[in-house]
Protein backbone atom coordinates (compact mmCIF):
# COMPACT_ATOMS: atom_id res chain seq x y z
CA UNK A 1 0.00 0.00 0.00
CA UNK A 2 1.60 3.28 -0.72
CA UNK A 3 1.14 6.67 1.60
CA UNK A 4 -1.76 8.24 -0.46
CA UNK A 5 -3.41 4.73 -0.02
CA UNK A 6 -2.71 4.64 4.12
CA UNK A 7 -3.13 8.17 4.13
CA UNK A 8 -6.97 7.33 2.72
CA UNK A 9 -7.74 4.39 4.61
CA UNK A 10 -6.44 6.86 7.54
CA UNK A 11 -9.18 9.62 6.82
CA UNK A 12 -11.76 9.08 9.28
CA UNK A 13 -14.61 10.78 7.74
CA UNK A 14 -17.60 12.40 9.57
CA UNK A 15 -20.10 9.72 8.95
CA UNK A 16 -24.10 10.37 9.30
CA UNK A 17 -24.96 8.28 12.63
CA UNK A 18 -26.24 5.01 11.31
CA UNK A 19 -29.95 5.32 12.12
CA UNK A 20 -32.43 2.34 13.60
CA UNK A 21 -33.34 0.14 10.89
CA UNK A 22 -36.56 -1.78 11.40
CA UNK A 23 -35.50 -5.76 10.82
CA UNK A 24 -38.56 -7.53 11.44
CA UNK A 25 -40.23 -4.65 9.09
CA UNK A 26 -39.28 -6.41 5.92
CA UNK A 27 -40.66 -9.35 6.28
CA UNK A 28 -43.86 -8.23 7.19
CA UNK A 29 -43.95 -5.64 4.56
CA UNK A 30 -43.33 -8.23 2.15
CA UNK A 31 -46.32 -9.77 3.16
CA UNK A 32 -48.40 -7.06 3.23
CA UNK A 33 -47.29 -6.33 -0.55
CA UNK A 34 -48.74 -9.98 -1.56
CA UNK A 35 -51.92 -9.23 0.09
CA UNK A 36 -52.11 -5.85 -1.47
CA UNK A 37 -51.57 -7.20 -4.57
CA UNK A 38 -54.31 -10.01 -4.78
CA UNK A 39 -56.25 -7.11 -3.38
CA UNK A 40 -55.73 -5.19 -6.31
CA UNK A 41 -54.53 -1.86 -5.06
CA UNK A 42 -56.28 1.57 -6.84
CA UNK A 43 -53.58 4.24 -7.49
CA UNK A 44 -54.89 6.75 -10.08
CA UNK A 45 -55.28 9.53 -8.09
CA UNK A 46 -51.49 9.70 -7.41
CA UNK A 47 -51.12 10.59 -11.25
CA UNK A 48 -53.75 13.65 -10.97
CA UNK A 49 -51.26 15.53 -9.25
CA UNK A 50 -48.54 16.16 -11.74
CA UNK A 51 -47.00 19.76 -9.50
CA UNK A 52 -46.18 17.19 -6.20
CA UNK A 53 -44.77 14.09 -8.29
CA UNK A 54 -41.01 15.79 -8.27
CA UNK A 55 -41.23 15.98 -4.59
CA UNK A 56 -42.04 12.62 -4.34
CA UNK A 57 -40.40 10.92 -1.54
CA UNK A 58 -41.77 7.78 -1.11
CA UNK A 59 -44.61 5.87 -1.77
CA UNK A 60 -46.81 3.82 0.27
CA UNK A 61 -50.28 1.63 -1.16
CA UNK A 62 -52.57 -0.27 1.38
CA UNK A 63 -55.52 -1.38 -0.22
CA UNK A 64 -57.21 1.76 -1.82
CA UNK A 65 -55.25 4.50 -0.18
CA UNK A 66 -52.01 5.54 -1.56
CA UNK A 67 -49.59 7.26 1.32
CA UNK A 68 -47.11 9.59 -0.44
CA UNK A 69 -44.26 11.31 1.85
CA UNK A 70 -43.33 14.75 0.19
CA UNK A 71 -41.01 17.64 0.94
CA UNK A 72 -43.73 20.27 0.40
CA UNK A 73 -47.15 19.32 1.74
CA UNK A 74 -49.53 20.79 -1.94
CA UNK A 75 -52.25 23.49 -1.09
CA UNK A 76 -55.22 22.24 1.02
CA UNK A 77 -58.00 23.65 2.70
CA UNK A 78 -59.31 22.79 6.47
CA UNK A 79 -62.97 21.70 6.18
CA UNK A 80 -64.85 20.44 8.78
CA UNK A 81 -65.61 16.54 8.30
CA UNK A 82 -68.90 16.98 8.13
CA UNK A 83 -68.74 18.61 4.90
CA UNK A 84 -66.49 16.26 3.16
CA UNK A 85 -68.91 13.29 3.39
CA UNK A 86 -70.50 13.93 0.20
CA UNK A 87 -74.60 13.32 -0.15
CA UNK A 88 -76.70 10.73 1.67
CA UNK A 89 -77.04 7.02 0.85
CA UNK A 90 -79.93 4.37 1.97
CA UNK A 91 -77.79 1.20 3.14
CA UNK A 92 -78.80 -0.58 0.22
CA UNK A 93 -77.38 1.52 -2.18
CA UNK A 94 -73.53 1.52 -0.19
CA UNK A 95 -74.09 -2.55 0.28
CA UNK A 96 -74.27 -2.35 -3.67
CA UNK A 97 -71.18 -0.10 -3.24
CA UNK A 98 -69.18 -2.41 -1.08
CA UNK A 99 -70.28 -6.09 -1.87
CA UNK A 100 -71.33 -5.89 1.92
CA UNK A 101 -73.12 -3.96 4.24
CA UNK A 102 -71.20 -0.97 5.60
CA UNK A 103 -69.37 -1.71 8.86
CA UNK A 104 -71.71 0.25 11.92
CA UNK A 105 -75.40 1.11 11.80
CA UNK A 106 -75.28 5.07 10.91
CA UNK A 107 -76.58 7.55 8.36
CA UNK A 108 -74.75 6.91 5.50
CA UNK A 109 -73.06 8.89 2.71
CA UNK A 110 -71.59 8.46 -0.74
CA UNK A 111 -68.89 10.70 -1.93
CA UNK A 112 -67.81 8.57 -5.17
CA UNK A 113 -66.85 5.46 -4.24
CA UNK A 114 -66.49 6.03 -0.95
CA UNK A 115 -68.79 5.59 1.83
CA UNK A 116 -68.72 7.39 5.18
CA UNK A 117 -70.23 7.99 8.59
CA UNK A 118 -69.91 10.43 10.88
CA UNK A 119 -69.21 9.17 14.40
CA UNK A 120 -68.55 10.61 17.45
CA UNK A 121 -65.70 12.56 18.30
CA UNK A 122 -66.22 13.44 15.69
CA UNK A 123 -64.76 10.62 13.41
CA UNK A 124 -65.20 9.78 10.01
CA UNK A 125 -65.58 5.96 9.80
CA UNK A 126 -64.80 5.29 5.34
CA UNK A 127 -64.99 2.10 3.78
CA UNK A 128 -63.97 2.04 -0.35
CA UNK A 129 -63.83 -1.57 -2.05
CA UNK A 130 -60.64 -2.06 -2.84
CA UNK A 131 -59.56 -2.09 -6.87
CA UNK A 132 -62.31 -0.13 -8.13
CA UNK A 133 -63.18 3.55 -7.99
CA UNK A 134 -60.79 6.37 -7.00
CA UNK A 135 -57.89 5.94 -4.82
CA UNK A 136 -57.94 7.82 -1.13
CA UNK A 137 -54.73 9.72 -1.34
CA UNK A 138 -52.66 10.59 1.43
CA UNK A 139 -50.35 13.23 1.56
CA UNK A 140 -47.91 13.62 4.11
CA UNK A 141 -44.90 15.83 5.22
CA UNK A 142 -41.79 13.93 5.16
CA UNK A 143 -39.89 15.21 8.43
CA UNK A 144 -42.85 15.68 10.83
CA UNK A 145 -45.75 13.18 9.90
CA UNK A 146 -45.67 9.81 12.15
CA UNK A 147 -46.61 7.09 9.38
CA UNK A 148 -46.45 3.84 11.44
CA UNK A 149 -47.61 0.38 9.91
CA UNK A 150 -49.65 -0.97 12.40
CA UNK A 151 -51.88 -4.12 12.73
CA UNK A 152 -55.83 -3.84 13.93
CA UNK A 153 -57.16 -6.67 14.87
CA UNK A 154 -54.49 -8.42 12.56
CA UNK A 155 -55.12 -6.84 9.60
CA UNK A 156 -52.50 -4.73 8.12
CA UNK A 157 -52.89 -0.62 8.54
CA UNK A 158 -51.07 2.03 8.83
CA UNK A 159 -51.47 5.04 11.73
CA UNK A 160 -51.06 8.54 10.24
CA UNK A 161 -50.70 11.48 12.76
CA UNK A 162 -48.86 14.57 13.61
CA UNK A 163 -48.02 17.13 11.86
CA UNK A 164 -50.76 18.33 8.97
CA UNK A 165 -51.03 16.37 6.41
CA UNK A 166 -53.57 16.22 3.26
CA UNK A 167 -56.22 13.80 1.78
CA UNK A 168 -56.85 13.75 -1.87
CA UNK A 169 -61.07 12.21 -2.51
CA UNK A 170 -62.28 12.92 -5.59
CA UNK A 171 -64.24 14.40 -6.93
CA UNK A 172 -64.09 16.44 -3.33
CA UNK A 173 -60.99 19.36 -3.55
CA UNK A 174 -57.81 18.34 -1.44
CA UNK A 175 -58.60 19.12 2.38
CA UNK A 176 -55.92 18.95 5.54
CA UNK A 177 -56.42 15.46 7.18
CA UNK A 178 -56.67 14.70 10.75
CA UNK A 179 -55.02 11.64 12.18
CA UNK A 180 -55.90 8.87 10.44
CA UNK A 181 -56.21 5.05 11.27
CA UNK A 182 -56.62 3.04 7.87
CA UNK A 183 -56.56 -1.09 7.60
CA UNK A 184 -57.49 -3.62 4.65
CA UNK A 185 -59.24 -6.27 5.60
CA UNK A 186 -60.78 -9.09 2.71
CA UNK A 187 -61.90 -7.02 0.16
CA UNK A 188 -62.39 -3.46 1.71
CA UNK A 189 -60.08 -0.37 2.90
CA UNK A 190 -61.43 0.77 6.36
CA UNK A 191 -60.17 4.66 7.42
CA UNK A 192 -60.87 6.09 10.42
CA UNK A 193 -60.22 9.83 10.78
CA UNK A 194 -60.23 12.80 13.37
CA UNK A 195 -58.42 15.97 14.68
CA UNK A 196 -58.08 14.65 17.76
CA UNK A 197 -58.01 10.69 17.20
CA UNK A 198 -55.50 9.19 19.25
CA UNK A 199 -54.15 5.43 18.06
CA UNK A 200 -55.72 3.73 21.09
CA UNK A 201 -59.25 5.29 20.62
CA UNK A 202 -58.66 4.15 16.73
CA UNK A 203 -58.29 1.09 17.38
CA UNK A 204 -61.56 0.76 20.09
CA UNK A 205 -63.28 1.96 17.53
CA UNK A 206 -62.17 -0.05 14.86
CA UNK A 207 -62.88 -3.35 17.37
CA UNK A 208 -66.53 -2.27 16.97
CA UNK A 209 -66.81 -1.94 12.99
CA UNK A 210 -68.07 -5.09 11.28
CA UNK A 211 -65.17 -5.72 8.98
CA UNK A 212 -65.43 -9.95 8.70
CA UNK B 1 -24.71 -20.00 15.25
CA UNK B 2 -22.89 -19.22 12.31
CA UNK B 3 -24.10 -16.87 9.17
CA UNK B 4 -25.05 -19.95 6.76
CA UNK B 5 -26.86 -21.26 9.42
CA UNK B 6 -28.54 -18.22 10.39
CA UNK B 7 -29.60 -17.70 6.25
CA UNK B 8 -30.99 -21.23 6.08
CA UNK B 9 -33.16 -20.21 9.18
CA UNK B 10 -33.76 -16.49 7.82
CA UNK B 11 -35.05 -18.58 4.30
CA UNK B 12 -37.50 -20.85 6.21
CA UNK B 13 -38.73 -17.27 7.16
CA UNK B 14 -37.42 -16.72 10.12
CA UNK B 15 -37.26 -12.43 11.07
CA UNK B 16 -34.80 -13.12 13.98
CA UNK B 17 -32.51 -15.13 11.88
CA UNK B 18 -33.28 -12.44 8.98
CA UNK B 19 -32.39 -9.44 11.54
CA UNK B 20 -29.29 -11.25 12.40
CA UNK B 21 -28.09 -12.16 9.30
CA UNK B 22 -28.29 -7.92 8.14
CA UNK B 23 -27.65 -6.43 11.67
CA UNK B 24 -23.39 -6.84 11.44
CA UNK B 25 -23.80 -4.87 7.65
CA UNK B 26 -25.72 -2.14 8.41
CA UNK B 27 -23.33 0.43 9.55
CA UNK B 28 -21.03 -0.07 6.24
CA UNK B 29 -24.09 -0.56 4.27
CA UNK B 30 -25.93 2.79 5.66
CA UNK B 31 -22.52 4.78 4.42
CA UNK B 32 -22.53 2.96 1.32
CA UNK B 33 -25.89 4.44 0.60
CA UNK B 34 -24.70 7.80 1.91
CA UNK B 35 -22.18 7.76 -0.62
CA UNK B 36 -23.82 7.20 -3.33
CA UNK B 37 -26.67 9.07 -2.83
CA UNK B 38 -25.01 12.03 -0.85
CA UNK B 39 -27.61 12.34 1.91
CA UNK B 40 -28.24 10.81 4.98
CA UNK B 41 -31.97 10.80 4.61
CA UNK B 42 -32.30 9.32 1.18
CA UNK B 43 -29.29 6.37 2.63
CA UNK B 44 -31.72 5.74 4.97
CA UNK B 45 -34.70 4.77 2.74
CA UNK B 46 -32.42 3.71 0.22
CA UNK B 47 -31.41 0.89 2.90
CA UNK B 48 -34.71 0.68 4.22
CA UNK B 49 -35.84 -0.39 1.13
CA UNK B 50 -32.95 -2.20 0.59
CA UNK B 51 -33.80 -4.61 3.29
CA UNK B 52 -36.96 -5.24 2.14
CA UNK B 53 -35.79 -6.22 -1.37
CA UNK B 54 -33.19 -8.44 0.43
CA UNK B 55 -35.78 -10.44 2.09
CA UNK B 56 -37.25 -10.95 -0.36
CA UNK B 57 -34.46 -12.36 -2.72
CA UNK B 58 -34.08 -14.38 0.40
CA UNK B 59 -34.95 -17.16 -1.35
CA UNK B 60 -32.51 -17.28 -4.49
CA UNK B 61 -29.42 -16.56 -1.72
CA UNK B 62 -27.08 -19.48 -2.47
CA UNK B 63 -26.23 -21.34 0.70
CA UNK B 64 -22.39 -20.87 1.71
CA UNK B 65 -21.92 -17.24 -0.08
CA UNK B 66 -20.62 -14.33 2.50
CA UNK B 67 -23.78 -12.37 2.70
CA UNK B 68 -22.13 -8.89 2.68
CA UNK B 69 -21.29 -8.22 -0.43
CA UNK B 70 -24.87 -10.08 -1.74
CA UNK B 71 -26.09 -6.99 0.49
CA UNK B 72 -24.25 -4.14 -0.34
CA UNK B 73 -24.71 -4.80 -3.93
CA UNK B 74 -28.56 -4.40 -3.36
CA UNK B 75 -28.26 -1.42 -1.14
CA UNK B 76 -25.86 0.18 -3.79
CA UNK B 77 -28.79 -0.85 -6.36
CA UNK B 78 -31.38 0.69 -4.42
CA UNK B 79 -29.09 3.94 -3.41
CA UNK B 80 -28.22 4.68 -7.31
CA UNK B 81 -32.12 4.48 -8.62
CA UNK B 82 -33.06 7.02 -6.17
CA UNK B 83 -30.09 9.18 -7.44
CA UNK B 84 -30.62 8.80 -10.69
CA UNK B 85 -34.53 9.05 -9.95
CA UNK B 86 -33.34 12.42 -8.15
CA UNK B 87 -31.21 13.11 -11.15
CA UNK B 88 -28.27 13.65 -9.32
CA UNK B 89 -24.40 13.03 -10.04
CA UNK B 90 -22.53 11.03 -7.65
CA UNK B 91 -20.61 13.85 -5.73
CA UNK B 92 -18.87 12.74 -2.37
CA UNK B 93 -19.80 15.30 0.62
CA UNK B 94 -17.28 13.93 2.94
CA UNK B 95 -15.89 16.03 6.20
CA UNK B 96 -13.05 15.08 7.90
CA UNK B 97 -13.62 14.02 11.71
CA UNK B 98 -12.93 17.00 14.04
CA UNK B 99 -10.16 15.56 15.55
CA UNK B 100 -7.41 12.91 13.63
CA UNK B 101 -6.81 9.71 14.86
CA UNK B 102 -4.18 8.57 17.19
CA UNK B 103 -2.66 6.47 14.48
CA UNK B 104 -2.20 9.27 11.96
CA UNK B 105 1.90 10.32 12.85
CA UNK B 106 1.97 11.63 9.54
CA UNK B 107 1.35 14.99 8.48
CA UNK B 108 -1.28 14.36 6.01
CA UNK B 109 -3.68 17.49 4.93
CA UNK B 110 -7.18 15.43 5.58
CA UNK B 111 -9.29 17.88 4.46
CA UNK B 112 -6.89 18.55 1.29
CA UNK B 113 -7.02 14.96 0.27
CA UNK B 114 -11.06 14.98 1.01
CA UNK B 115 -11.37 18.10 -1.28
CA UNK B 116 -9.02 16.17 -3.81
CA UNK B 117 -11.28 12.92 -3.60
CA UNK B 118 -14.62 15.30 -3.99
CA UNK B 119 -12.66 16.92 -7.55
CA UNK B 120 -12.27 13.35 -9.49
CA UNK B 121 -14.44 12.04 -12.07
CA UNK B 122 -17.58 10.36 -10.61
CA UNK B 123 -16.46 6.69 -10.99
CA UNK B 124 -12.79 7.62 -9.43
CA UNK B 125 -14.85 9.06 -6.32
CA UNK B 126 -16.77 5.86 -5.93
CA UNK B 127 -14.62 3.25 -6.68
CA UNK B 128 -11.67 4.82 -3.61
CA UNK B 129 -14.41 5.30 -1.11
CA UNK B 130 -15.45 1.95 -1.56
CA UNK B 131 -12.07 0.73 -1.31
CA UNK B 132 -10.12 2.86 1.40
CA UNK B 133 -12.97 4.86 3.18
CA UNK B 134 -15.56 1.75 3.61
CA UNK B 135 -12.73 -0.83 3.34
CA UNK B 136 -14.09 -3.23 0.88
CA UNK B 137 -12.26 -5.79 -0.82
CA UNK B 138 -12.01 -5.36 -4.84
CA UNK B 139 -14.61 -8.48 -4.84
CA UNK B 140 -17.65 -6.41 -2.61
CA UNK B 141 -15.95 -3.32 -4.73
CA UNK B 142 -16.68 -4.81 -7.89
CA UNK B 143 -20.04 -5.98 -6.75
CA UNK B 144 -21.06 -2.86 -5.28
CA UNK B 145 -20.29 -1.00 -8.37
CA UNK B 146 -21.10 -3.98 -10.94
CA UNK B 147 -18.33 -3.86 -12.55
CA UNK B 148 -15.26 -6.91 -13.06
CA UNK B 149 -13.01 -6.99 -10.50
CA UNK B 150 -10.03 -6.41 -12.89
CA UNK B 151 -12.52 -3.09 -13.77
CA UNK B 152 -12.25 -2.00 -9.80
CA UNK B 153 -8.40 -3.08 -9.85
CA UNK B 154 -7.97 -0.59 -13.50
CA UNK B 155 -10.00 2.41 -11.91
CA UNK B 156 -8.95 2.30 -8.74
CA UNK B 157 -5.16 2.44 -10.05
CA UNK B 158 -6.08 5.41 -12.60
CA UNK B 159 -8.32 6.92 -9.45
CA UNK B 160 -4.91 7.20 -6.98
CA UNK B 161 -2.78 8.75 -10.19
CA UNK B 162 -5.09 11.33 -10.32
CA UNK B 163 -5.40 11.85 -6.72
CA UNK B 164 -1.96 11.94 -6.55
CA UNK B 165 -1.73 14.72 -8.86
CA UNK B 166 -4.58 17.06 -7.18
CA UNK B 167 -3.28 16.42 -4.13
CA UNK B 168 0.42 17.09 -4.74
Amino acid sequence: MTELERALARLDVEWPATPAFDLRRPARRQAWLLALAAAAVAVGVAFAVPQSRAALLRVLHLGGVTIERVRTLPPAQERALASTLGTPVGPAEAEALLGRPFGVDAKLYRSGALVSALLPGPVVLTELRTGIGPAVLKKVVATSTDVRPVRVRGAPGVWIAGEQHAVFAPPLPPRLAGNVLVWVRGPITYRLEGKELTLERAQQLAAGVRDR
Amino acid sequence: MDEVALVAAAQRGGEDAFAAVVRPHLDVAFRLAYVITGSAAEAEDAVQDALVKAWRALGRFRAGEPVRPWLLRIVANEARNRRRTAGRRLRLALRAAHEPPPAAAEPVDRQALLEALHALPEDAQAVLACRYLLGLSEQETAATLDVAPGTVKSRTSRALERLRELYD
